[in-house]
């Protein structure tokens, strides 16, 4: 198991090797000019040209890419083109209301969307489970912004329960950061809890048609006990590898609800990063969400066995 | 108290009242007011960019020689006044006592010298200053000496200027910075102290009032100009960057002002009654459709005049605001209407119905033969979209062989500095907005130049139209200098360097318990915020 998991870590090298490469060849060959971008609107070719050379932006490729890896690894992701912040210190600054909204979001789709799931297996058929699969289709139909916009107005607006936008950092009180966060986890939790349910569901038909369910019916099991005990513990793969892969669905989708429910995020960030071709700052974020992305990768084939003692590493 | 607070209160008793951090002392709400920005205040350092937005924040944090009010007129701000000798080839500008930096030391000559010369090579009022310097200097602590080689009686004007990037005086340990390389420290001596350790970019930006900021004791408040007595403790700028989300906190009072509203937007929040709709500024935004002086077509000043006579300022306004005539005005020569300057010299082309058949057989007699024109179409912004699918609708009426580049704004302003042919990678159009303020008179309007290889995007080029601005510049007094951009705005309708599109109108939103809010753009001192 400790061999493995160093594998794991030491494979993630390369990965993060080609990421960089790629995400940084990607920006270097993307139309753009930061300094166009710095020197504003009204400004000359000669104001950007000046600014281009004072950024660096004139030098050759090698030499920029070299620059930049040199840099990643002496832990220094270099300074944003704009604002002249150290990355990793926008990147702190934005990372708890990140990491609060996509927490949150876990929270209450995985406490909501796994029940939801086996109630409708375990009804299979029934008018229960054809609102559950109705529930998912509309959440994987209807996208984050237009479920913001709702609850916005609802809640917000004709309610006056919760604020439109905005984030209370946590160590201002626990209320004050979850008043601003039950808006946007519910928004982005949707596409999240109807694939969660969906996956649920399709798991738990397949285990409730196996012998050893049968057996614990003959046994005398509890209908409680053959849900949760039995049937969930042995559907758990899969429905953990969604939940896993889900975390990208909430990276993309902490994009749109950090804008549309003005939170100061990492996903602001990156979008007003490209809009300015912030390279630096794009390259901090894109190389930490890869990061997080494998790392999130290896908890889950750790997890495997926890629920099947069969898998072994 | 709203009813989310009831709410609040309510789970907080719920969960036994022990969740919330201790209260600490809060200024009174009334003292505190939230603005949402135009957009994110990317670049603080005042003198390294044109974007309105960092002009905004340095109002607040920094101050000018001299302020211009309501009427166009500058009148003295930091400067207690100034004496014009040896035939107008020596200015001596005196500082008004008492003024300090936010860091407490005081605002000395040499501060502002280090900050005029940082900021003029930026400014085409500041370039004419230093095409006619002989030397600039501090004879004192208070008094700032300029020994010109040729009078330039629009001095003042230039140091007050609303045109970005405005003339902010920083200390001179700042200043000698190359503007190459932004401050990022900001200290300033405005009415308003920048809070540095509450910075959280592309989010929230902090101004406290600064105790020891001296208004001046005359003149009345207008713009920049005449004393800025500060009635609040604090300013919040919350970037807010979805504009139907900026509308619902402005509507529930969690936002005191949204800069910009949106067009589409507007009919929802004039609908609630604790808001407030108006335009601060009547000189408004001029579109402008910038052709490329370079490569053919538009290197024919014939095809560039021809099609003058297809615009439709109507059709353009109307794309970018709507049908509500309130918000938008046609028949916009190439300076704002109302405006000292603006005339109708050679505005007969913008008149009449728009006849295509013409303008075809009019190109054709040009000599257009077809050649490919790359429209540059910002796609992002909603304003400038409107007017690049105007632009191409335009062309393609006109016979125009288009081929249309939606793209981002940063795209946009990487590829129109291209001076390669369109065919390979360069561009023949592109659509913009300046302000009002931005092309008030022949010195700054950049649309109407002709300074080729050293102008803005485009490169036009017109000995005709650069010698008329250096006229102006010399003009004795504003009868001459109408008479001068008179004759600049007839020649610019014959050379066609820009195609002026009509005048747009940014209206602003605030909440009723607001009052006395500064017009022009968003100045924070005179207003008031009622409990």
């Amino acid at each position: 198991m400790f061999a493995y998991v160093i594998r794991r870590v030491l494979a993630t090298i390369p990965v993060m090797a080609l990421v960089a490469l790629f995400v940084f060849s990607l920006l270097y060959l993307a139309p753009g000019d930061p300094a166009a971008v710095i020197a504003g609107d009204q400004a000359t070719p000669q104001d950007v040209e000046r600014i281009r050379a004072s950024l660096g932006l004139d030098r050759p490729y090698l030499v920029r890419f070299g620059s930049w890896v040199w840099g990643i690894l002496n832990g220094d992701m270099g300074v944003s083109i704009f604002t002249n912040l150290p990355v990793t210190t926008m990147i702190a600054q934005r990372i708890e209301p990140t990491l609060s909204l996509m927490i949150l979001t876990l929270i209450l789709a995985v406490t909501i969307a796994v029940p939801m799931g086996v109630v409708a297996a375990w009804k299979q058929g029934t008018l229960i489970d054809r609102a559950v699969m109705g529930f998912a289709v509309l959440g994987f139909s209807v996208p984050v912004f237009v479920v913001g916009y709702l609850l916005a107005y609802v809640f917000a607006l004709e309610l006056d329960w919760l604020p439109v936008q905005g984030y209370t950092a946590l160590s201002k009180g626990f209320l004050p950061w979850l008043e601003n966060l039950v808006l946007p986890a519910v928004a982005l939790g949707g596409v999240y809890i109807a694939l969660i349910a969906r996956i649920t569901r399709a798991t738990m038909l397949e285990v409730l048609q196996q012998d050893y369910i049968r057996t614990a019916r003959a046994k005398g099991a509890g209908q409680g006990s053959i849900l949760f005990l039995h049937a969930l513990k042995n559907a758990a793969v899969p429905i953990v590898t969604v939940i896993g892969i889900g975390i990208a669905l909430l990276i993309g989708g902490a994009v749109v609800t950090e804008s549309v429910f003005a939170i100061p995020g990492l996903g602001r960030l990156t979008v007003d990063a490209i809009l300015r071709r912030d390279y630096p700052v794009i390259q901090g974020v894109v190389l930490l969400f890869s990061f997080v992305y494998v790392l999130v990768n290896l908890i889950i084939d750790l997890a495997y066995t926890l629920f099947d003692p069969r898998i072994r590493y | 108290m709203q009813r989310r607070d009831l709410f609040l209160g309510g789970a907080g008793l719920a969960l036994g009242g022990t969740l919330a951090a201790p209260a600490l002392a809060q200024p009174a709400a009334s003292r505190v007011l939230k603005f949402i920005p135009q957009a994110d205040l990317g670049i603080l350092d005042p003198h390294i960019t044109t974007a309105y937005v960092t002009r905004h924040h340095a109002f607040l944090v920094f101050d000018t020689l001299y302020g211009m009010d309501a009427e166009f007129r500058v009148t003295p701000q930091m400067a207690a006044g100034h004496a014009v000798e040896e035939d107008g080839r020596r200015w001596t500008i005196t500082l008004r006592p008492g003024l300090k930096f936010h860091d407490g030391t005081p605002v000395t000559a040499k501060d502002c010298v280090a900050s005029i010369r940082r900021w003029s090579g930026r400014h085409p009022l500041g370039q004419e200053l230093n095409a006619r310097l002989e030397e600039m200097s501090a004879a004192d602590d208070q008094r700032i000496v300029f020994r010109l080689k040729r009078p330039y009686p629009l001095l003042a004007e230039a140091l007050g200027s609303l045109v970005t990037p405005c003339c902010f005086i920083m200390p001179e340990r700042l200043a000698k910075q190359d503007t190459s390389k932004p401050i990022t420290e900001m200290v300033g001596s405005g009415p308003f102290r920048f809070k540095a350790d509450e910075r959280v970019q592309g989010s929230r930006f902090v101004y406290e009032r600064f105790e020891g900021y001296v208004p001046r004791e005359d003149g009345t408040p207008s713009w920049t100009a005449g004393p800025k007595r500060v009635n609040l403790n604090r300013v919040e700028w919350i970037v807010t960057p979805d504009p139907s989300t900026a509308a619902a906190a402005l509507q529930n009072g969690e936002m005191d002002w949204w800069e910009q509203p949106t067009t589409d937007l507007l009919p929802l929040i004039q609908r609630n009654r604790n808001i407030v709709v108006e335009n601060p500024n009547p000189t408004g935004l001029v579109g402008w459709g910038r052709f490329n002086h370079l490569h053919p077509p538009f290197n024919n000043p014939a095809i560039r005049r021809a099609l003058m006579a297809a615009v439709s300022q109507d059709d353009y306004m109307t794309a970018v605001a709507g049908t509500d005539r309130s918000l938008w005005r046609d028949h916009v020569g190439f300076f704002p209407p109302e405006t000292p300057f603006a005339s109708d010299a050679g505005m007969e082309a913008l008149k009449g119905p728009r006849d295509f058949d013409k303008v075809k057989r009019d190109l054709a007699a040009a000599g257009y033969k077809g050649e490919k024109v790359v429209l540059l179409a910002a796609t992002d912004f909603p304003i400038l979209n409107a007017l690049a699918q105007v632009g191409n609708d335009m062309l393609r009426r006109a016979g125009m062989n288009v081929d249309f580049v939606a793209t981002d704004w940063g795209s946009v302003v990487a590829r129109r500095a291209s001076r390669e042919p369109p065919e390979r990678g360069g561009w023949s159009m592109f659509f913009t907005f300046w302000t009002g303020l931005d092309v008030i008179n022949p010195g700054v309007n950049q649309c109407i130049r002709g300074n080729g290889k050293d102008g803005w995007f485009g490169w036009a080029s017109s000995e005709r139209l650069e010698g008329l601005r250096q006229r102006w510049f010399d003009a004795p007094d504003l009868a001459a200098q109408k008479a001068l951009a008179r004759e600049m705005q007839a020649a610019a309708f014959e050379e066609a360097p820009t195609l002026p599109l009509g005048q747009y109108f940014q209206v602003t939103a605030y909440r009723r318990s607001l009052s006395d809010v500064p017009k022009g753009m968003p100045l924070f001192w005179g207003l008031k915020k009622a409990a």
